[in-house]
Parts: structure tokens; C-alpha cells; sequence
């Protein structure tokens, strides 16, 4: 019996802690002898390593991933009556922020990588159009070459969605470099992760750096004097000493989550009824899902569920797809691939902290199943 | 905690921050712990949280949310509000309820400030038009808008109320806690408040069983569950982290209020007899003040404000520049003299020190400070 074998869960937040739990709370007990719990001197500190880690002149915190994408919009002057190209297959907020700024979402399909299609978007731009906003999904750069050319031919801002994409890299270059402006999240779930909400707004144009510093802080220049109308959003001070802790362990702790994928796709390269991501040489992913595409995925999932091993679907519904987009009028069938992909991708553990064992289990067990119905 | 002297002149600070570390070891147990569960985003302890906020106010639901800041959008866009409505305010406030207004698209229109730096009720009814959907009474300084008064106005238009209570926690009128005339009311826990946390956070009071429902869900996304959204939403969450702060201090409100109160109290009695140069507020028997701020309107104030500083006490001024006079308001085209109140405050205004954590020699030593630079 196999069955006796601990359950895998699909994250383990608590044994990345356990292990820093001691650097985390000497951080915390830091910040509280100065006190400086809003914009802080950790926060300074942190923008400056955020920005080294992606080769970029400029990095501004904020309260979340989503605020990093509302203000790079709002800072760029996007709003009602523009338009916003961007992809169905994300966590809602890629959308969602359009939708704050007053603008108009407008949806292309994507390819084989699960990121933007660029051959689909040059139909999809029109004289509205304002900004290309391409996401990395999975922590696998877009391909950026002929987005950027695109978007320079038609003279659109690009907005990298780089949520799940920390240290990705395409053709030399970071993700959150290459764009007008990159917006990550240092959620929990996210490889960088804080312990709660938050997010960072990267960019070489230092105009625009003033701007995200002032729109994050209320429209204040300085503590009488409010240029712009602005909301609140800050990185706390409390967070951004967590996450320096954090930092030293990121590119570690993402050479293991590539060392995981790499055993994955070598182990399940047989296995007819899944097939695996590919990395170019010219990018490097560093897994913050490990997505699947799986034949029978809802078996497959109950089948692994079975043997304890937890498994996860980013996203089982496309933005397009869900009741607060009706208004925009995609319905099933507009776009097939992004469709196709939600019935069959399925996010396996790939979290740091798994042992080897717990992947050839996992990898077994995916075996058997394709095996045991005479499709492998 | 003893006073702290420099060069020989007693420090007396603005910040309590440094003096509510004292037991510091129960607040990193509280944070050791969530760190252990890693229950990071709308964990438990902000469940627990918002129970005893919504009890605190004696109201049926409290959300917590980013920010004060965040709480008025939020309100705002639940209630509906956006492009074209007007929504009524006053200069005399930190500038983020006017920044909030405009976040949603609505335009804010001003209405002049009274003696006790809260709106003039008698000048709102000129300002309403068919456009108007909103009043937002701030409860400037812990004291209370004359809210009777308003709320006969809102009845008579069809208005709606969102009450800014950023600084106002426990205080009433008539022995009717802030928060309960409004649709909603909106709570800052921005680290200097009179309840603080150790970064920003926001709280949301409200009678409503609906409105509480699309908060809940306008602040997470708009998602029903984890893979549903209804309607497309922002990301505003109270940090869980924040909320083990926040039960931890929740504790202490009553005697904040009543240190605070008796700070104040001493002060007034201790300013009695300067008429010539200190204009105190009129202090209305049937309202509970609770002092975040204590305001008094002085002569020469500049030259009062550099004296204390001199003399190690941190007075301040909240604010130099009425909120319609502003680089941001532009737009709005109002001018000087538009509210002579608001305006005159804003030059007379000075703030003292009257936290929680003073003791009684460094309230008698600002008091000393005050009377002698006009009547030595």
C-alpha cells in the first residue's frame, strides 16, 4: 500500500517560515526600535535590492500587485475611453485594474507558452488602443520580442504583468526591464512573498518613478503639499523588513523550483497524456506554477487527490468567462485556446521545499495513471 | 516611562510609537505565531478582529480593508457613486477624503469648516445640487459633526452618508457612537492614530447586511469564492499580521480615549485665561471628543510653533494649507476665500502633543512652554 505516505499539499508556507523564523522576527523586532512603520527606511532598503534583482534604474512598493497595476495605468495616463490589450488566462486581477482605471479590457488568445499569442495581437489593436499588458504566467516570460515591437510600431505603452515572474528572464534581460513598467506581487502564494499584501512597480523612466512615489503616497510631494489626487498605497515598513529576509534566499530558492521543473519535464517526457512546459534557451522560468496540460484533468486531479498529493488549477475559469465581464461581450468559443487550456492544465507542487522523493512519488503516480488506462 | 531630556531640555514627542513597546514580547508572540500558521491573507486573527472593532462601535459588521484612505473608496464605490455625482466634504481634513472622491470619478464640492473643525451644517443646503449623492462629514480632530443637524439635510435631499472617522474612534454625540449615522463610516489605524497597528489599515462600520456583503467581496477582488467573480473588484485587505497588532491594542481604546481626554482637559483649563492669544474650541457638553488631535487657534503661531521646537516639544499642524488651495485642487477651481474659516484656521492652527503615553511632568512642561513664550 502506497497509501501510507504523508500528503504533499500544493504549498507549504509554513515550512519556508519555520526555517527563517528567527531572521523574520529579529527584522520585525528591528523596525520596532525606530518605529518607522510607514515608508520606512526597510522600504528604501528594499526598493534598491528589488531593483538590482531586476536589472531595472527604479523600484517602487505599494500595497499589492494589484495597486501596482492600477497606478503603472493611472500613471501613464490610461483611462476611460482607452483600451488595454491583455490575456483571459490570469489571476483576475490583470483585468481587474483596467477596469479600475476607467478603461477597457480587450482580450487576445495565447499560445503554447500560455502567454500572450503575439501573432493575434496586431488585429486586435485599434485607435483606442493605449497599452499592450502581457502577463508571465506560470513565472515564464512572454514573448517580449515582438510585443515590443509592436507596440513601438504603434507607439503603446507595455505593462509587464510580472506577478508570478520574479528573476524570469528573456533573451538577457529581466522580466519587469523590458516594458514601460513591470508590476509584481509579493503575495504570500508568490515566490518573493511577503507575510501578507503587497506589491512593487519597476521602470527605467525616472519621470514615471516620481509618479508611482507621489500616487502611492496620496498625491503627496511632501508632507503639506499634494500635487495629484491620489488613494493610499504603501508598502508597510513591517513587510519590507520580512521581505529582505526573504530576498536573501530568492535566487536559491528559485534555482530549486527550476531544478524541479527540469526533473518534471524529463520524467513525464513519456507519458502521453500530459505534456509538459518548454523553456527556449533564450528564456529562463522560474516555475511559480508548474502547469500541465493534462488529458482527463479532473480524473487525473481526483486520482492524485487520492494518494494525498494536492494539486491546483490556475485558473479553472477564464477572465473572459466569468459573470463581471459579461459586459464586455467575449463570449465561449472567442477565444479557443485560452478555452482549450482551461479544461486540461493542472498546477503541480513545486515549491522549494519538496524533497526528491516527493517528486518521483508525485511523478509515479501520474505514471499509473495514464499507464493503468493504456494510454502511456 | 520616564521623560527624556536633551541638552537639558525636555523631548516631549508628537509619536506615542516609541512608548507602547514596552511589552513588546506579547505582540511578537502574536506575530510568531500567525507566522507558525501562515494564515496571511483574511486569516483568523482579522476575522477576530473585525468582531471586536464592529462590537467597539457597537455596529453589526466591520471590514478591515488597506487603508483609512481605502475605506472612503471603498464606501464610495459601493454606494455606487462615480463620474458626475458630487459628493459634499469640507477643506479642513487630511487630504485623502477629497483624494477618495476623486479616485471614483465624482467630484468633491466644499462646504466651509465651524469652530470645532468639522463641517457647518448651516452652509451645506447651499451647496447641494441635482447632482449631489453624497455628504462626507469628517469627524475632524475626535470631535463629532454636528451629525443631527446633517442628517435632517440628507432626509430632506435624498443624500447618502459615508462618515470619516479616520480620527474619531469612540467618540459620540448625544451618546451615539460615530459610524452609526452613516451608510458606512470609515476608520484609519494608520500608526499614529489613537488605535494604530504598525502600518496602514483601514476599517469599514456599517449597519447594512448588503453593503457589508459587497465590501467583503469589492475589497477581495469582487470574488465569490476562490475561481467566481461577479463584479470586478480591487485588492484591499487589512493584513492578518495587522490584526494580531490590533486585537492586541484594541484592549487599550478605553484608556487611550480617557488619557487622551484628560490630556485635553488639563490643557484647556491650563489655556483658560490666555483668551488674548489661545482661542479654544467650544466644548459641547453632549459630545465625547476623544483627541486625536488637540487643536487650539493661536496668534503668532509660526513663531509659537519654532519656539516649542526649540524647547523639545513637538507641536505640530495639521494643516498649514486647507485642502481646496492645494497644487491637486486646481482643477476644481476654487480660490482663496472661497472658505474663510477653513482658511483662517489653517494659519491660526497648532497642535499639541496629548497622546496616551505623556506623563503629567511633560503635559505641565508644554504648558509651561506655551505660557511662557506669551507671557514671559
Amino acid at each position: 500500500m502506497k497509501t501510507s505516505r504523508p500528503t504533499i499539499p500544493y504549498v507549504n508556507l509554513a515550512g519556508q517560515h519555520a526555517s527563517i523564523k528567527a531572521e523574520l522576527l529579529e527584522a520585525i523586532e528591528q523596525v520596532l526600535d525606530h518605529s518607522k512603520f510607514i515608508l520606512g527606511p526597510e522600504v528604501e532598503e528594499f526598493e534598491q535590492r528589488f531593483a538590482q534583482v531586476c536589472q531595472v534604474d527604479h523600484a517602487i512598493a505599494v500595497n499589492s500587485g494589484t495597486d501596482a497595476l492600477v497606478l503603472a495605468l493611472r500613471a501613464l495616463g490610461i483611462g476611460p475611453g482607452d483600451e488595454v490589450i491583455t490575456v483571459s488566462n490570469s489571476f483576475i486581477a490583470s483585468t481587474s485594474c483596467i477596469i479600475l482605471a476607467g478603461a477597457r479590457p480587450v482580450f487576445v488568445d495565447v499560445g503554447e507558452d500560455y502567454n500572450l499569442a503575439p501573432a493575434q495581437l496586431e488585429q486586435a489593436i485599434t485607435v483606442r488602443t493605449r497599452a499592450i499588458l502581457p502577463v508571465h504566467l506560470t513565472g515564464h516570460p512572454a514573448d517580449m520580442e515582438p510585443i515590443m515591437a509592436i507596440a513601438r510600431r504603434h507607439g503603446l505603452h507595455v505593462i509587464e504583468d510580472c506577478a508570478q515572474a520574479v528573476l524570469a528572464g528573456y533573451r538577457g534581460q529581466r522580466v519587469g526591464s523590458i516594458g514601460t513598467v513591470g508590476c509584481f506581487s509579493l503575495h504570500p502564494l508568490k515566490t518573493l512573498n511577503a507575510c501578507g499584501d503587497g506589491g512593487v512597480l519597476t521602470t527605467n523612466d525616472p519621470v514615471l518613478s516620481e509618479s508611482f512615489k507621489v500616487l502611492r503616497n496620496i498625491g503627496l510631494r511632501s508632507r503639506d503639499d499634494c500635487v495629484v489626487w491620489s488613494g493610499n498605497s504603501r508598502l508597510d515598513t513591517l513587510q519590507a523588513a520580512i521581505l529582505l529576509v526573504k530576498l536573501r534566499y530568492l535566487e536559491d530558492r528559485t534555482e530549486k523550483r527550476r531544478a524541479h521543473a527540469r526533473f518534471y519535464i524529463q520524467a513525464l517526457a513519456d507519458v502521453g497524456g500530459v505534456q509538459t512546459p518548454r523553456e527556449h534557451p533564450f528564456e529562463k522560468a522560474v516555475y511559480h506554477t508548474f502547469v500541465i496540460l493534462a488529458e482527463r484533468r479532473d480524473v487525473l486531479k481526483q486520482h492524485l487527490a487520492a494518494q494525498g498529493i494536492e494539486t491546483a488549477i490556475h485558473y479553472p475559469v477564464p477572465i473572459h468567462l466569468h459573470t463581471a465581464a459579461a459586459h464586455l461581450g467575449y463570449g465561449r468559443g472567442s477565444l479557443p485556446e485560452t478555452e482549450r487550456q482551461a479544461e486540461r492544465i493542472l498546477s503541480l507542487p513545486v515549491y522549494p521545499d519538496l524533497e526528491p522523493s516527493d517528486l518521483e512519488w508525485i511523478v509515479e503516480n501520474i505514471r499509473s495513471f495514464y499507464h493503468a488506462r493504456g494510454d502511456g | 516611562m520616564g521623560e527624556i531630556r536633551e541638552r537639558g531640555i525636555m523631548q516631549v514627542k508628537f509619536s506615542y510609537l516609541e512608548r507602547q513597546f514596552v511589552e513588546v514580547d506579547k505582540y511578537l508572540k502574536g506575530i510568531e505565531a500567525l507566522v507558525r500558521t501562515t494564515d496571511f491573507t483574511l486569516g483568523g486573527p482579522l476575522l477576530e478582529f473585525e468582531r471586536r472593532f464592529a462590537a467597539l462601535c457597537r455596529m453589526p459588521h466591520a471590514i478591515g480593508v488597506a487603508s483609512g484612505t481605502d475605506a472612503l473608496i471603498l464606501s464610495l464605490k459601493v454606494l455606487g457613486i462615480g463620474p458626475g455625482d458630487e459628493v459634499i466634504t469640507t477643506p479642513m481634513t487630511f487630504i485623502a477624503t477629497v483624494g477618495a472622491i476623486v479616485m471614483t470619478g465624482a467630484t468633491p464640492v466644499f462646504v466651509d469648516s465651524d469652530d470645532g473643525f468639522v463641517i457647518d451644517p448651516t452652509k451645506i443646503e447651499a451647496a447641494v445640487t441635482p447632482r449631489t449623492k453624497a455628504i462626507i462629514p469628517v469627524h475632524y480632530t475626535g470631535n463629532v459633526a454636528d451629525m443631527p443637524a446633517i442628517m435632517d439635510i440628507v432626509r430632506r435631499h435624498q443624500l447618502l452618508v459615508v462618515e470619516d472617522a479616520c480620527q474619531s474612534i469612540s467618540a459620540s454625540r448625544d451618546g451615539k457612537p460615530v459610524g452609526s449615522w452613516g451608510e458606512t463610516a470609515c476608520f484609519s489605524l494608520h500608526p499614529l492614530k489613537n488605535l494604530n497597528v504598525w502600518g496602514d489599515g483601514g476599517v469599514i462600520v456599517t449597519r447594512s447586511d448588503d453593503l457589508a456583503d459587497q465590501l467583503r467581496r469589492y475589497r477581495n477582488h469582487g470574488l465569490i469564492n476562490r475561481d467566481e467573480v461577479q463584479t470586478f473588484g480591487c485588492n484591499s485587505r487589512l493584513d492578518t499580521l495587522q490584526a494580531v497588532i490590533g486585537n492586541l491594542l484594541i484592549e487599550e481604546v478605553e484608556f487611550i480615549t480617557s488619557q487622551r481626554i484628560a490630556n485635553a482637559r488639563k490643557f484647556d483649563e491650563a489655556f483658560a485665561d490666555m483668551g488674548e492669544f489661545i482661542r479654544i474650541p467650544e466644548r459641547h457638553p453632549n459630545v465625547m471628543h476623544v483627541y486625536h488631535l488637540y487643536l487650539i487657534r493661536v496668534s503668532r503661531r509660526d513663531e509659537l510653533l519654532a519656539y516649542l521646537h526649540r524647547n523639545g516639544v513637538e507641536a505640530k499642524v495639521h494643516y498649514p494649507i486647507p485642502v481646496h488651495l492645494q497644487e491637486a485642487a486646481r482643477c476644481l477651481k476654487y480660490k482663496a476665500g472661497d472658505f474663510p474659516i477653513s482658511e483662517a484656521d489653517c494659519k491660526a492652527i497648532i497642535t499639541l502633543p496629548a497622546h496616551q503615553h505623556l506623563t503629567p511632568a511633560e503635559i505641565d512642561y508644554t504648558i509651561d512652554q506655551v505660557r511662557s513664550f506669551y507671557l514671559k
